[in-house]
């Protein structure tokens, strides 16, 4: 009777992420935020990031018809953008002799947007220097890891949804996060 | 134990701290994330144009690379093959047999006595034709000789 159940409900989330692609004007209205900010977290370059998310975009129109919903279509499309992440940043490995970055995000853009409903101007202030180590700590992470650390912390995935959207296993997923989370820690430690 | 108690104090609460100043900091992170991809969302997106120009240029700079070597290697190569393959042809040659420099001499001879062969007799067949060509060409001169004589 579960297993059933089970496949009743999988089969009617899979007519709704069907239904939900039919309008695709409403996906981009829906997901494009969360992709660009995914992007935007993993690049920190606000022109590859609308880039990729405009290419990711109009990789899921022409694959539409592919899509099985198999998994949801968040999942979908945030597994289109990792993959066009890894062929950016395998290009832009390649470009060796280009130090420039288009339009990169500076720290105080983002510890600028700290909330300010905190008490005293040196608590705001603390909290300002702490986003920023947190910052700079995730630009030294490796791509993996921060791909992982960024699904995990800025988009709050669960385990299993970050290995099933970047193809890895469940166990290299908690190695990356691992890691990352060690590193952002020593650098707040080096920073206090 | 009492002097490591006293030498170790608790490290918990130090660990809690540190725990506690971590997931703040995620979490104000988080936050300072998404309100700056809903600003970029929502700003109308429009290239710099120095990127474009950077693009162009990194496209391109490729391709005229590949361009420039190929021009340059390729001539440079097939003049060098060339030259490889001609000093090959010109060191056998040079470096050819006896037995193959005397065959062009066998060609000759055998050639003078192929032609020898087709030159032979007449055949059986034809010889009083032959006979008569002898007659007609041994005649010719005495009727010349007798008309000289009579002018």
């Amino acid at each position: 009777m579960e297993e059933i159940a089970g496949n009743e409900l999988a089969i009617e989330k899979r007519e709704q992420a069907m239904l939900e692609l039919a309008d695709f004007d409403e996906v981009v209205r829906v997901y494009r935020p969360r992709i660009l900010r995914f992007l935007l977290s993993s690049l920190t370059d606000r022109d590859a990031a609308e880039s990729l998310t405009q290419e990711c975009f109009l990789k899921a129109w022409s694959a539409r018809h592919q899509f099985r919903g198999d998994s949801s279509l968040s999942t979908w499309l945030t597994r289109i953008a990792v993959n066009l992440m890894r062929d950016h940043l395998r290009s832009r490995s390649l470009r060796f002799w280009q130090k420039t970055r288009g339009a990169s995000l500076d720290v105080m853009d983002i510890s600028d947007w700290v909330p300010d409903g905190r008490g005293s101007p040196e608590s705001l202030a603390l909290a300002r220097d702490r986003v920023a180590a947190v910052w700079r700590a995730v630009n030294d992470l490796s791509a993996q890891q921060r791909s992982v650390f960024v699904l995990r912390f800025v988009e709050e995935l669960e385990l299993e949804e970050i290995a099933n959207t970047i193809g890895m296993n469940l166990s290299t997923v908690k190695s990356h996060l691992y890691r990352a989370l060690a590193i952002i820690r020593e650098r707040m430690g080096e920073t206090k | 134990m009492k002097f490591r108690k006293d030498a170790a104090p608790n490290p918990e609460p130090d660990a809690r701290e540190d725990v506690r100043a971590i997931a703040e900091a995620l979490s104000l992170y988080r936050s300072a994330m998404h309100h700056l991809a809903e600003r970029e969302a929502a700003r109308p997106f429009v290239r710099d144009p120095r990127a474009h120009v950077l693009r162009l240029r990194m496209v391109l700079a490729p391709a005229l690379t590949v361009a420039l070597a190929v021009s340059v290697l390729v001539p440079a190569y097939s003049h060098f093959h060339h030259h490889r393959v001609a000093s090959t042809v010109v060191a056998n040659n040079t470096h050819l047999p006896a037995s193959q420099i005397n065959t062009s001499v066998d060609d000759t001879a055998l050639m003078n006595q192929i032609d020898s062969e087709l030159s032979e007799e007449v055949p059986d067949a034809l010889q009083p034709l032959a006979d008569l060509s002898d007659q007609t060409t041994s005649s010719t001169p005495v009727t010349e000789k007798k008309n000289v004589t009579k002018e």
